[in-house]
């Protein structure tokens, strides 16, 4: 099936859109193994290395089955690397939804103009009709989806399924055909019923929070630090299947108010609103601290770390900060770090 | 080689006494209980003036402090809070002035009744005062968010994009009438969009005077010459000011007087200056160059920078707060690309300049994220040569003096070179 594509430093895609047109959507994910080699012709070195990488293999050459790509507001980077797609990367669908900043009424109205433009930008140009009964089908199937992820993530907490493990299972719902998707997470729901907790008691239960984390490399790399990652505030983590988008009323709307009304990400703001919810998870899952990871220079990252440090620190809970490159020569450059917080928590 | 030394206007000597005043106005707004508001580049500055509020700009408080040497210190302030190396220097140069909480000759700036961002220019004007806006205790915060523009955004969007601006523009003013008691005066609201338009009509006509060579000003006009548009559009006093600057650039002209002599290459300078080092453009005059145009310092004259829709006086003077949300929907300064590459190609053309450089300035993503494409469209479609130089505009640890004279160097060579053949 042919595939929208989408570059995404938050989690505010309408898949169900790209759906309801016939698409596979699909998020793209960043390779840390590869040089940013046409990227540095296009790109400053000191803008954000994960954006950076996205765009390096985009201008590489993408997979064919893709017909086109959304690009979403998630940062000053994303936005105005945004004119650089259009300008070297040759697809013949490129799209920038404007996800508002705020979250009001206001917000939304403009919001559900963005959406409604998307549709009928993919309308015309790949002469389709997406209809409400195809949206709403969507949803009910994106919706299983996240009520299985929710119910999967539970077994972090349960210490039966691994965080890195789960991480490329929410990654798969994001790649592949939802049907498919919704298949494996069945058959992986059932099978760890039947499975007991591990046996290793002294793995140190943390909240991950920050950038968009897609290398799952880096939380086998945690896990091998003694951590276990028993709940997470990412795109490719609880964001993806925290809520739910309403089922019975007017399935743009719907959309819309899912995306704005969802717990705040990192790019986002007022750092109190996206503390809450970090709190919240923090004392719902008895954490023993919390690892946050600012990918370098992912600026909307920077501004909330003083603020998160101070809470947690009044709060008494252990609470790591670290800016990273994209690369995995940076999980071992770091490992002092991550050994340390092990010991002090 | 000598030292040349380009000749300043008499009249921009005017700007301490009108920089001056303005501060003033701040200090005695404090002391009558006038409300204040810190607001960002970009807002729409004059709806504060319109309601009685005495506008603060924390950007150009950070100027004042990288001029006086004071924003290193600032800087390291912030980062000793935890804020990254890597992030704007306007902000942590702002963090650590209130932290001192010195005075406005140094840059420091005092607690407001609000704080009025948008995200216009970039994300960072509302994390910024977010920040801040929780340091004081929590002051009352208003964003304007403002769609994003890219290369391929179509008529239909720029209409709703306009609406989203249109509709947060008349809640902000219910926000202010709430924080402060003041309600909006339209007739009022008309004098001040008309001086606004007159100040940016009469900026507008300055550069035009810089079209001519030799040019009758140079930067040590144009880059303090700025801040009379960004913190007191609205007033009459600025337009005075810029009156001056124009007749007295019209003399230069009419006796065929340049602010330099022999000049011999006529530049473009892209991006916000290094403020702590503003004698450092000096030396591009040891090569008989000149800057003659910075879409950074014209962009605030924004009713004759809007690629989107002519905003004329009388439409203006009709309907001030749906022209005031066009103008908000871009600047020229954060231009979309292929905007970015028109205007460039005409603007060198219609200044005949030589070359541009555009100032990789690491404090400011939105700005610098396209000029490798830029360069190279400039170079493929118009032949125009360009320098990128990496520094940033407040933080002299990331200014290399060497470095950067290696490049201008070579790079006026370059045109000289280019003039020969």
């Amino acid at each position: 099936m042919l595939k929208i594509a989408y570059f995404d430093p938050d989690v505010v895609t309408p898949e169900e859109i790209f759906m309801a047109a016939g698409f596979t959507p699909m998020r793209l994910l960043g390779d840390p193994t590869i040089e940013h080699d046409k990227v540095n012709e296009h790109v400053p070195p000191t803008h954000c290395v994960w954006a950076k990488n996205i765009l390096e293999q985009a201008l590489r050459g993408l997979d064919p089955e893709i017909e086109g790509v959304l690009a979403s507001h998630g940062c000053d980077c994303s936005n105005r690397e945004f004119d650089i797609w259009i300008e070297a990367v040759k697809l013949d669908f490129l799209f920038f939804l404007n996800v508002p900043l705020k979250r009001d009424k206001i917000a939304l109205k403009f919001f559900l103009d963005d959406l409604k433009e998307l549709i009928i930008q993919l309308e015309d140009k790949f002469n389709v009709k997406i209809e409400t009964e195809k949206i709403q089908n969507a949803i009910k199937l994106t919706n299983q989806i996240r009520k299985l992820l929710k119910e999967i993530s539970e077994y972090r907490n349960k210490m039966i399924i691994k965080g890195s493990e789960f991480h490329e299972l929410v990654k798969m719902c994001q790649i592949i055909d939802k049907n498919d998707a919704l298949s494996q997470l069945k058959i992986k729901l059932k099978e760890l019923k039947d499975k007991t907790p591990f046996t290793d008691k002294k793995l140190k239960r943390i909240l991950l929070t920050g950038s968009v984390i897609d290398d799952t490399e880096f939380f086998k790399f945690l896990e091998d630090k003694g951590f276990q990652i028993v709940i997470d505030d990412l795109c490719i983590g609880s964001r993806y299947f925290w809520n739910t988008i309403e089922e019975e009323k007017d399935p743009i709307e719907a959309i819309a108010e899912y995306h704005l009304s969802k717990p705040l990400y990192s790019t986002k703001m007022p750092s109190y609103d996206r503390f809450e919810f970090l709190k919240f998870l923090a004392e719902k899952y008895e954490v023993d601290g919390i690892i946050n990871i600012a990918m370098k220079f992912c600026e909307p990252m920077l501004y909330d770390h003083p603020y998160m440090n101070k809470k947690f620190k009044d709060l008494e809970i252990p609470y790591l900060f670290i800016e990273m490159l994209y690369n995995r020569e940076q999980y071992k450059q770091l490992s002092t770090r991550f050994e340390a917080f092990a010991e002090m928590i | 080689m000598p030292e040349k030394k380009s000749k300043m206007l008499k009249a921009t000597q005017g700007l301490k006494n009108a920089m001056g005043r303005h501060y003033l106005a701040i200090e005695q707004a404090y002391r009558d209980g006038k409300p204040t508001a810190w607001a960002t580049s970009g807002c729409p500055v004059e709806l504060l003036y319109a309601m009685d509020v005495q506008p603060m700009l924390p950007e150009n408080s950070a100027t004042i402090s990288a001029a006086q040497k004071y924003s290193k210190n600032f800087i390291e302030l912030a980062e000793q809070e935890g804020f990254s190396y890597d992030m704007c220097s306007y902000f942590k140069t702002n963090v650590g002035a209130v932290i001192e909480n010195v005075d406005v000759y140094k840059g420091g700036i005092r607690k407001p009744t609000f704080m009025l961002s948008s995200d216009v220019i970039c994300d960072t004007h509302s994390h910024w005062f977010q920040v801040q806006a929780e340091r004081f205790g929590g002051v009352p915060h208003y964003i304007i968010d403002v769609p994003h523009v890219v290369s391929n955004v179509n008529k239909r969007q720029l209409g709703y994009f306009k609406k989203y601006v249109e509709e947060q523009m008349w809640e902000l003013l219910e926000f202010i009438e709430t924080h402060t008691g003041n309600k909006i005066d339209m007739e009022k609201a008309k004098e001040v969009a008309s001086n606004s338009y007159e100040l940016s009509e009469v900026w507008r006509d300055i550069y035009e005077l810089r079209k001519n060579v030799p040019s009758p000003i140079s930067t040590k006009d144009t880059f303090g010459g700025l801040f009379p548009l960004f913190t007191m559009p609205g007033l009459r006093s600025p337009i005075n000011l810029y009156k001056r600057m124009y007749r007295e650039a019209k003399g230069r002209v009419d006796a065929g007087q340049g602010a330099l002599e022999n000049e011999e290459f006529r530049l473009m300078f892209e991006g916000i200056p290094f403020w702590y080092q503003l004698k450092y453009f000096a030396m591009l005059e040891r090569f008989n160059a000149i800057i003659v145009y910075e879409p950074y310092t014209f962009a605030f004259s924004k009713f004759f920078s809007n690629p989107f829709e002519e905003i004329s006086k009388e439409r203006l003077l009709k309907d001030p707060i749906e022209c005031m949300s066009s103008l908000m929907l871009s600047f020229w300064y954060i231009f979309d690309l292929e905007t970015r590459v028109k205007w460039f190609k005409q603007t060198v053309k219609d200044w005949k300049i030589d070359g541009v450089i555009l100032h990789n300035n690491v404090s400011c993503r939105p700005n610098t994220t396209t000029f490798y494409d830029l360069k190279r469209r400039l170079g493929e479609e118009a032949n125009i040569p360009c320098l990128i130089i990496d520094s940033d505009q407040n933080d002299p640890r990331k200014f290399n003096e060497v470095q950067v004279t290696n490049q201008i160097e070579s790079f006026v060579e370059l045109l000289r070179r280019r003039k020969k053949t």
